[in-house]
């Protein structure tokens, strides 16, 4: 690892992080290719690059993936409608004939145009189709695009740091995963899932602390349920415990679970897990 | 350098390739690998890229730089080879051996898991093929385990069934005869596919179309009259699951996934699953139902809206679908019983249908056919059918 890179990641004031992460991550920078993190929902992934963009102090820019997002989008925008408008109207102090004017730029685009480099994330890939994950990337290679109304080619004026996450339980394809840098985070044992607390809460009970954890590792083990608690949920139901007067940590131990509803978000799930706690013992 | 190590992750399996091979001599030229630790984790992020692949390499990577054994990642589990082994062997059943040994209530009194411990036993001491008498496996004799033999409780591992006493099996080819006339045939493929394209979602009309709306504002003289036009929805995605046991299905299977296959471009995704008769805790991606698992409760994580097809005549004997063990595969009873999995799969996707090839007329007869249709709409597996199918998955709620 090149120390005298000034651009070496070790972690976030928020954010525990493996040593294992720490040289893949600083590996994609060095090599300045896209770093793609799989995993279950809750592990961090996306959580990395805001902690990337926080020690390294770069912008982050997000690019939240929906399956309806088509590349041009991610790159730039023709506002038509407000030019239709200021031609109608006339009223304000934008130059009809100058498309320029009406271009905007998306987060791809940004990212390129930003004179100090960035974090750019792009979150849930699997969401779009793959001919946008391929095209993307095509991009995201030659570090350029053109804007067809204006016909003007932008050219990236620095590479960002890419993070692309992904939850999808299938591959995504090949030319794909062929130029990204790949890491599976998995979800984090019980050792790590106590460090991670103790950064959120630095003057917690210990006891409480591992009661809870056990717990929370045993409620993740329920059957049927769509979405396990992970991470988030876990840290605001320890936040919700430590806020109620009432709240006695034995009671985990009898199978007594408050705020259910903090860890199971879907109904559906909510009522399972009343069903299967009234059984659990730790 | 290092070219052994790539080869020998090619070997087993790990698809790597050359470009990022080259990659990785680019960061070691660069000076970012200074110690094994970090080819280890170098060498991962950028040659493997599904987390499938990280045990394999594991076992390689210690392999190449440390000198373990490497294992045959070609061998599978030893209880699949088992089956697998039986399979193959009985394909080619004698008659019955008359031989008695073990007692019929010592048979019976075995439970599941004795069997299977008592079969893989038998697997590890016998050492040549072996048809009949009364401790080894093979196709005869009355040995609890293996196939045709005489074993009032035994489970079945695979060839055609021969003994009446095997419940299980013989309920499997009770419905041959409805099979006669196939409802949908390969000359009704294109009518079927019209069916078929309906399946095309529409969203919202909020969509502006600049040309449409530049056309009527100028017919409008210049007042602004803005067009909207329907905005485009993701295509579907498809769950097929198909019952591949018993051969009344045969004459169906390949028309609704040649049906599918067809249609394949107007949808997301179209995934196949199998199972037998009905669902148990998995169904499965290989046609023989043996390798690739899918857990059921893990369609708790799929996308709500695809759409669940699943294909089968739905008769069966109805402890199958009632009991908590009624599978006739052993390794799939974990206590819950098929209609719980049924009712699963039916809140998890909000659109299903079930597809009976058998003609309605006869569903009164079976009683399974009532249940499940209660759980799951079933339709007809004729042109008519699945129009009405169509509808029904199409329909908003």
């Amino acid at each position: 690892m090149s120390r005298e890179n000034a651009t070496v990641f070790s972690g976030a004031s928020r954010y525990v992080l493996d040593e294992e992460l720490a040289k893949i991550v600083n590996i994609s920078m060095a090599l300045e290719m896209p770093l793609l993190l799989k995993g279950e929902p809750g592990t961090g992934k996306t959580m990395l690059a805001h902690a990337i963009a926080e020690s390294l102090s770069m912008p982050l820019l997000v690019l939240n993936v929906k399956s309806s997002l088509k590349l041009i989008e991610a790159l730039y925008q023709y506002d038509t409608l407000t030019r239709l408008n200021d031609s109608r109207f006339g009223d304000s102090s934008r130059e009809v004939s100058n498309i320029e004017e009406y271009i905007r730029m998306g987060k791809i685009g940004q990212a390129f145009v930003s004179d100090i480099k960035t974090v750019l994330l792009i979150d849930e890939i699997d969401k779009a189709d793959t001919d946008f994950q391929d095209d993307m990337l095509d991009v995201l290679d030659q570090m350029e695009f053109d804007i067809m109304e204006i016909d003007k080619t932008v050219k990236a004026r620095t590479r960002p740091v890419i993070i692309i996450t992904s939850n999808a339980k299938k591959d995504l394809s090949d030319p794909f995963l062929g130029r990204c840098n790949f890491h599976h985070i998995a979800f984090p044992d019980q050792d790590m899932m106590r460090r991670i607390l103790n950064v959120h809460f630095p003057s917690v009970d210990q006891e409480l602390l591992d009661i809870c954890v056990r717990t929370f590792y045993k409620i993740r083990e329920f059957q049927g349920i769509e979405k396990r608690p992970a991470t988030r949920e876990l840290i605001n139901w320890v936040r919700a415990l430590r806020a109620d007067p009432d709240f006695r940590p034995k009671d985990l131990l009898q199978g007594k679970i408050p705020f259910l509803g903090i860890l199971f978000k879907k109904s559906s799930d909510y009522h399972q897990a009343t069903q299967q706690t009234r059984r659990l013992r730790i | 350098m290092f070219v052994d190590f790539f080869y020998i992750l090619r070997d087993s399996g790990i698809p790597v390739s050359p470009t990022s091979f080259l990659r990785l001599h680019q960061a070691l030229a660069e000076g970012l690998v200074s110690n094994l630790d970090d080819f280890y984790i170098a060498a991962r992020t950028l040659l493997v890229k599904s987390e499938r692949f990280f045990d394999i390499y594991d076992r390689v990577f210690a392999h190449f730089f440390k000198g373990a054994e490497l294992p045959d990642f070609k061998g599978v589990e030893l209880e699949a080879a088992a089956l697998e082994l039986l399979n193959e062997w009985l394909k080619h059943p004698e008659a019955l051996a008359n031989a008695l040994g073990m007692s019929k209530e010592k048979l019976q009194s075995m439970k599941p898991e004795e069997l299977l411990k008592y079969f893989m036993d038998r697997l590890k001491e016998q050492t040549g093929e072996h048809h009949g008498g009364s401790k080894w496996i093979g196709t005869g004799g009355t040995s609890p385990v293996g196939h045709s033999g005489y074993h009032p409780g035994g489970m079945r591992v695979g060839g055609v069934s021969m003994n009446k006493s095997a419940v299980k099996v013989a309920m499997d080819r009770r419905y041959r005869d409805y099979s006669i006339d196939t409802p949908l045939t390969q000359a009704q493929m294109g009518e079927a596919l019209k069916r078929l394209r309906r399946m095309v979602p529409e969203g919202p009309r909020d969509q502006v179309n600049v040309e449409e709306t530049i056309r009527a504002t100028t017919r409008n003289a210049g007042e602004i009259e803005i067009v909207f036009d329907r905005s485009l929805r993701d295509r579907l995605k498809i769950i097929l699951m198909i019952d591949n046991g018993g051969w009344s299905m045969d004459p169906y299977i390949e028309v609704v996934q040649t049906l599918f296959n067809y249609a394949r471009a107007q949808f997301k995704d179209v995934k196949s699953f199998y199972f037998h008769n009905t669902i148990y805790d998995y169904v499965w991606e290989d046609p023989p139902r043996r390798y690739k698992g899918q857990r059921v409760v893990d369609f708790a994580s799929w996308d709500k809206d695809t759409r669940l097809v699943i294909v089968g005549d739905a008769s069966m004997a109805p402890y199958e679908l009632m009991a908590t063990d009624g599978s006739i595969h052993i390794e799939e009873r974990s206590g819950l019983p098929s209609i719980d999995r049924l009712h699963l799969l039916s809140k998890l996707f909000a659109h299903s249908a079930w597809l009976n090839p058998t003609p309605k007329r006869i569903w009164p007869m079976t009683r399974t056919i009532g249940v499940v249709a209660s759980v799951f709409p079933m339709f007809e597996l004729t042109l008519d059918g699945l129009e009405r199918a169509v509808t029904h998955l199409m329909s908003k709620n």
